[in-house]
């Protein structure tokens, strides 16, 4: 059983949502999925484990033919995407027949999610996930071609759908990173910013106010997290993504929350945004809640009104 | 040019966003010695361990793990570490053809140390040097101590693309890009060998603790000495 890729889109590569972590000491990024959130919930709209491998989509989708039957889910940005020909929802869990295509398109947001139910891709240090810088995991360690094949493991499922609501809208939240008493307490917040053209997986440039720290402006390379926001000596902060270096030498004055990271991953170049600071304690709390969110999902028949009324409308 | 210690000071925990911190400490064996103990220890709270010149980041999850109780328990490794210096890695030897296309900044060196070319390739290679940490990219050893007379500035605009196996220098530190990344140091030659293998365990040939010298190399014998090192 397999899907084959019909057309790529612009770069569609094989992620798990949580990366390979645990060989960063070796100098191997984390990496995975660019908005691991989004991630996670397309495979639970498939009855995947939250970590199981899946496409990651940028800028416009792949166009997917199926061999067999499954379920397939899409997730992230909410792009047009049509199954044989029907308007396929985001959010939504839904079955393909053998010989089925999937038509991901575009809109806004950058990266969506097709997650497959029971795809099977080998893993690499312990991780499906693409590096592509390097070459190695996913599809022999590139983005996905014409003519690729990838296999699905048959997996009785369940469709599931999301109750939840988009993405919080407004700035983009941070909190002090360890060179904070370096920069001016408002030197990120008091300004507007765009996302420059340097945005990719392994972070997204701003583009704004030149920041420039107190201090030195190269520090002893050390470890960074997902969401650092580094500031290099050209003033341009840069927001470390899935696939950031596991070190950096630039100091960084803050960090944006876990529950925005994935918010950053779906801006486009030229996309404005402004940034806020927040506690640490706001911060846990709106983890927690994006938790909670991923949890808003409920089992839907194929012979429910939804499904009939879709069926209705289109068929 | 070496880069600045960590505010306020070491062993003190810095937060770094709300699922990480980040431990100022002494040096790069600090680093490592504790990151050892944490994985080897499994510690509960542990989501990753990265070593760098002078601290250690720590990842932990948030809505489980209190970071009062991570600050305790790496204070405490802290004091238990043994006292004495790690044992020796194994002792690694990298061919590099220096200068030419391979080493487009080996005059630029030259120049900014006031030295013959030839000087700085002997410089080069003359001493012994120590991986300090893996970092930056898959692979990526950062060597140290550098004599000196070497010592120079990271390029004012770094490249887009670095080749794969180039040996570049910047400050105190060497280092081999195993792959073809961007890159802000001097690059004064370049080596055929392969330094990542994700296929390996470890997957990086030169890791914390290993000691290595340079062996200069004519161009033309470069295929001889192409592929992953024998003695990985």
């Amino acid at each position: 059983m397999t899907l084959e890729v019909v057309e790529p889109g612009p770069l569609t590569t094989v992620q798990a949502p949580g990366g390979r972590p645990g060989w960063q000491r070796f100098g191997v990024p984390v990496g995975g999925a660019a908005d691991p959130w989004s991630a996670r919930l397309a495979n639970r709209l498939v009855g995947n484990a939250d970590d199981a491998p899946l496409l990651e989509a940028t800028l416009a989708g792949p166009t997917l033919r199926f061999d067999s039957a499954t379920l397939v889910a899409i997730a992230g940005a909410a792009w047009r995407a049509t199954l044989d020909g029907l308007p396929f929802p985001a959010n939504h869990a839904r079955p393909v027949r053998a010989g089925a295509t999937l038509r991901v398109g575009t809109g806004a947001g950058a990266r969506a999610y097709v997650a497959v139910a029971g795809l099977v891709v080998q893993s690499v240090l312990g991780s499906p996930s693409t590096d592509l810088r390097t070459g190695f995991g996913g599809q022999d360690g590139r983005a996905l071609r014409a003519g690729d094949r990838l296999q699905i493991a048959a997996q009785p499922g369940h469709p599931m759908r999301w109750l939840g609501r988009p993405a919080a809208s407004g700035p983009i939240r941070i909190v002090p990173g360890p060179h904070a008493s370096w920069f001016a307490p408002d030197a990120l917040t008091g300004t507007a910013w765009r996302v420059g053209e340097a945005a990719d997986r392994a972070g997204v440039r701003l583009e704004g106010e030149h920041v420039r720290p107190g201090r030195d402006t190269e520090i002893a390379s050390i470890g960074l997290p997902l969401g650092a926001i580094q500031v290099p000596p050209d003033g341009r902060p840069i927001v470390m993504l899935a696939d950031r270096p596991v070190t950096g030498g630039y100091p960084v004055p803050a960090c944006v929350i876990r529950a925005d990271a994935g918010r950053v991953a779906q801006l486009r170049s030229g996309d404005e945004l402004r940034l806020a600071s927040v506690s640490m304690e706001e911060a846990i709390e709106a983890l927690r809640q994006a938790e909670a969110d991923l949890e808003d999902l409920e089992p839907f028949s194929l012979t429910s009104d939804d499904e009939l009324g879709w069926i209705g409308s289109h068929g | 040019m070496l880069a600045s210690r960590l505010p306020p000071h070491s062993r003190a925990l810095h937060p770094f966003g709300e699922a990480a911190a980040l431990l100022g400490l002494a040096g790069p064996e600090e680093a490592q010695a504790l990151a050892a103990s944490l994985v080897a220890d499994q510690a509960p709270w542990l989501l990753g361990a990265v070593p760098g010149l002078q601290s250690l980041l720590v990842e932990f999850a948030p809505l489980r793990t209190d970071a009062a109780g991570v600050e305790s328990d790496l204070l405490a490794r802290l004091a238990s570490l043994p006292a004495e210096t790690p044992a020796r890695g194994r002792q690694r030897t990298i061919p590099v053809a220096y200068g030419g296309d391979f080493g487009p900044d080996l005059e630029e060196v030259a120049r900014l140390t006031g030295r013959s070319t030839d000087d700085v390739v002997r410089l080069h290679a003359a001493g012994e040097l120590r991986v300090l940490f893996d970092g930056f990219a898959p692979g990526f050893a950062y060597l140290g101590d550098l004599p000196k007379q070497l010592r120079v500035p990271r390029l004012a605009t770094p490249r887009t693309r670095t080749p794969r196996g180039s040996v570049a220098i910047a400050g105190a530190m060497s280092g081999i890009y195993p792959a073809d990344l961007p890159g802000g140091w001097r690059v004064i030659g370049r080596t055929p060998i392969e330094l990542f293998d994700p296929l390996r365990d470890p997957p990086a040939y030169l890791v914390p603790g290993d000691t290595l010298r340079f062996e200069p190399i004519a161009a033309a014998d470069w295929d001889r000495y192409m592929g992953e090192p024998a003695d990985w």
